[in-house]
């Protein structure tokens, strides 16, 4: 049935983001702490320590996909409209930001930032398209 | 704003279902029924023969394209 399907979408979705957001917290925070007790970090433990930050993030993508694709067409229409506009947003501010750097107009920018930023940017889209209903 | 009209709130009102109890049989969120209702949204066709089962009539009883008013007009 169609709405167990949109149902349990939504419990799928929330069954993993909690997770995934409390190993997030705890894969930087941890990880950060623990970096600072070397007085020189070794390179293969700064790279270990990245690479738990960012798997979580990597798995949210996927269950964030996997949700576009159980939930109903009205829900997946507007959730990838505003998955669509964050993307283009954020891919122009990573352009202008980016000549802005290259021609020396601005000084060097995080880039781990325009993680966050496309996310803000695709909650905010979903939500000017479809109210607060629409967020997952 | 859809082009096609549809009958679907009066249908609904008739059988005495809110919203989210049509939602329920149709197996969609809330919003997608009052989307379809509003003419945000048509529906996929697969869903347009559901809600015309659900409610024992044919598409094209519920859903009007009106196709036929503009060819008048023309």
């Amino acid at each position: 049935m169609a709405q167990q399907t949109f149902k349990s979408a939504k419990k799928r979705y929330w069954r993993a983001f909690i997770p995934i957001m409390v190993l997030y917290l705890i894969a930087t925070l941890a990880g950060s702490a623990f970096l600072l007790t070397f007085e020189v970090e070794p390179t293969w433990l700064q790279a270990t320590i990245a690479l738990a930050c960012s798997l979580p993030m990597i798995f949210f993508l996927y269950v964030q996909i996997r949700y576009f694709l159980e939930t109903d067409e009205y829900d997946r229409l507007i959730q990838l409209k505003g998955f669509a506009i964050g993307a283009a947003i954020t891919v122009s501010a990573i352009f202008l930001l980016g000549f802005l750097q290259m021609f020396h107009v601005i000084d060097r920018i995080e880039v781990f930032w325009f993680g966050p930023a496309f996310f803000v940017a695709y909650g905010l889209s979903t939500y000017a398209i479809g109210g607060r209903q629409c967020l997952p | 704003m859809s082009a096609v009209r549809n009958t679907i709130r009066a249908l609904r009102t008739e059988q005495g279902w809110s919203q989210a109890a049509l939602a329920d049989q149709l197996g969609v969120s809330r919003q997608s029924v009052n989307a379809i209702e509003t003419g945000k949204y048509d529906p996929s066709l697969p869903l347009a023969f559901a809600i015309a089962r659900l409610f024992g009539k044919s598409i094209e009883e519920i859903f009007d394209d009106q196709t036929e008013a503009k060819l008048a007009a023309e």
